[in-house]
């Protein structure tokens, strides 16, 4: 009965191991074993050449470009994870509000799932499509230059236009939220409000408990977004390595940096996680 | 607080009346207010997701006498296409649409049976090496594709699939490709939710297991499709990165892969252009930007029409898909 059952678990998911082997481990193995050789087309394909950790060296050393990028992509990723969440939270808020037209609402709030991916967003955003008027227009920055020192005022209006940004990014989180929002049962409110709790209370003894999964899924998958984003630096310089240059040793080296340091980043997060999420499963 | 409590104890019935009443007005006062304060800010954060489409359609259909006309804002004097069939000539776009087809629709299809029957798997049974499977599939989620780009690239290319469909739907039909590994998980939520009884009826009644699956289960997960099916056409669609890597001559481009050519060309042009009259053109050339809007709405065009239809079961389908993850 056993065997048999070992079986059947097996029928259903051996399709995605053959594939996680095919199209997963083998690529990343054969990955990992490019990135200590000097790989050199000729004719009868690539030819191989042990050169040890000198392109993993030459990634820290030689190559200018690489650890500037690496830097402000961890800082630009710092700087949108919180403020996509924090956004995504506040629309699901919103639209999670029993109101007249909110399937109106929500389908607008989705719009950016389908346009503001790939290349899409970032010719618009090229074009200056994705800024808002606001500030641009009305001459924000003379204005309030006269109120608020320049240094400041620059940030904020940087902050401000990567807000669009923050926006747009944030379609699949606010879905995410929203669904999360939805299995909370009424009822807690109702007990909660009977005891005496303030909306800002229930928030965060009732929302903010149940909703601590998808906060851990939304900052993975904004973190893995962000990472993998079309305009993102490092992206854009492996590419140009690997296919401009033909430097299949020296990319693949440094695809294994890049993604040794998010992996680290994802653990950290998961640890951070770990312990309330533990504790959550202990009640669901 | 202990206080307070006592206090009110002790007041008068009449006082706590009235009290009560003067608390229902100004109540009622400040839910209409808050009415009007949340339409308000859903109506401006609605704009700010309508603006750059808004941006876009308006600019598509400006010809060069609207953009130097400084009257015209937002809606262009003469109704004309002009920018469009220029676009729509330029990316040769029944070719790039049907490659886009194939490469997203098809993909999304496989995806959805495929990732459908792996997650419930994953959601109804229990065997050994069972967590270091679903370990490997968060993990998968987790690697860039970018990391095993060049490997795969090869993999594929000694398989003479370059220039073909093939990169793309044959690991879509394992389960895997472009976001694979999070739509599985999104049906291993949705499964984990059904009740066991539909299959232990099954199974009395005599099914098999893959026949359980395919006849009870799999028709039940509708909602959870509907989500994979857009999410995954969707994500295709708009993907530059793998299109770009193994699709690599321009019969074979899809839409994406067309406008971005399209938007290199025309920003090219309109520089040059600029140089030509630097003194009268501020920034770049007018009808080229206008052509350029009409070529990403085009390449946007059929995926905007299907989230139109499918918008409505789609918000729906969300709150009943389980996508919320682990």
């Amino acid at each position: 009965m056993r065997g048999r059952h070992i079986l059947e678990g097996y029928s259903f998911i051996g399709l995605w191991i053959v594939g996680f082997f095919l199209f997963m481990a083998v690529p990343l193995g054969r990955s990992l074993y490019y990135s200590f050789q000097e790989l050199k087309t000729s004719r009868d394909g690539l030819i191989a050449d042990y050169v040890g950790s000198l392109h993993y060296r030459a990634a820290f050393t030689v190559d200018v470009q690489f650890l500037p990028l690496l830097r402000d992509t961890m800082l630009a990723m710092l700087r949108h994870v919180p403020l996509v969440l924090v956004f995504a939270m506040i629309c699901a808020l919103l639209l999670n509000r029993h109101a007249a037209g909110r399937m109106l609402f929500r389908g607008i709030f989705f719009l950016p799932v389908i346009i503001a991916s790939g290349t899409i967003l970032k010719k618009l955003l090229e074009q200056g499509a994705a800024q808002l008027p606001i500030f641009m227009q009305y001459d924000l920055y003379s204005k309030l230059r006269l109120f608020i020192p320049p240094d400041l005022l620059m940030t904020l209006l940087a902050y401000s236009d990567s807000l669009t940004l923050v926006m747009w990014d944030s379609g699949v989180q606010i879905l995410i939220f929203l669904a999360g929002l939805q299995t909370i049962s009424p009822q807690l409110y109702e007990a909660a409000t009977c005891d005496g709790a303030t909306k800002w209370e229930s928030f965060w003894k009732i929302t903010f408990p149940m909703i601590l999964p998808m906060i851990f899924v939304n900052t993975l998958f904004t973190m893995v977004n962000s990472f993998t984003k079309a305009d993102n630096g490092v992206m854009n310089h492996l590419r140009t390595v690997v296919f401009s240059n033909n430097n299949y040793g020296y990319g693949s080296a440094l695809g294994w940096i890049y993604f040794i340091v998010i992996f680290l980043l994802l653990g950290l997060v998961f640890a951070l996680f770990r312990k309330h999420l533990a504790s959550m499963e202990g009640r669901g | 607080m202990e206080e307070t409590r006592y206090n009110y104890g002790r007041r008068s019935f009449s006082l706590q009346l009235q009290d009560g009443l003067r608390h229902s007005a100004a109540r009622r006062g400040r839910t209409i207010a808050g009415a009007l304060l949340y339409y308000f800010v859903l109506l401006s954060l609605s704009f700010v997701f309508m603006y750059p489409l808004l941006y876009m359609v308006s600019k598509s259909l400006m010809q060069s006498w609207d953009v130097a006309d400084a009257t015209v804002r937002w809606i262009p004097k003469s109704f004309d296409l002009a920018n469009y069939r220029i676009a729509f000539a330029e990316m040769n776009y029944w070719q790039g649409f049907a490659n886009s087809v194939i490469t997203s629709f098809g993909s999304a299809a496989l995806q959805i049976v495929s990732c459908s029957l792996i997650g419930y798997g994953f959601a109804r049974y229990r065997f050994p090496g069972y967590g270091l499977w679903l370990a490997l599939l968060i993990f998968t989620f987790l690697v860039p594709p970018q990391t095993i780009v060049v490997p795969l690239y090869m993999f594929f290319s000694s398989l003479g699939w370059i220039n073909t469909h093939l990169p793309f739907v044959v690991p879509a039909a394992f389960g895997h490709g472009l976001q694979g590994a999070l739509f599985v998980l999104i049906f291993i939520q949705f499964y984990r939710r059904l009740p066991g009884v539909l299959e232990e009826a099954a199974r009395i009644d005599g099914a098999g297991h893959l026949r359980t699956y395919w006849q009870i289960m799999f028709p039940l997960a509708r909602p959870a499709m509907l989500v994979v099916f857009l999410f995954s056409s969707v994500w295709h669609w708009n993907d530059n990165f793998q299109p770009s890597t193994y699709l690599q001559l321009p019969p074979f481009y899809n839409l994406a892969q067309r406008m971005s050519g399209f938007y290199g060309k025309a920003s090219m042009a309109s520089e040059q252009m600029s140089q030509s009259i630097s003194a009268g053109a501020i920034g770049m050339a007018p009808t080229l930007l206008n052509q350029i809007m009409a070529g990403v709405i085009l390449s946007i065009l059929p995926i905007l029409l299907l989230y139109l239809f499918v918008q409505r079961y789609f918000v729906e389908s969300v709150e009943r898909s389980g996508i919320a993850g682990e």
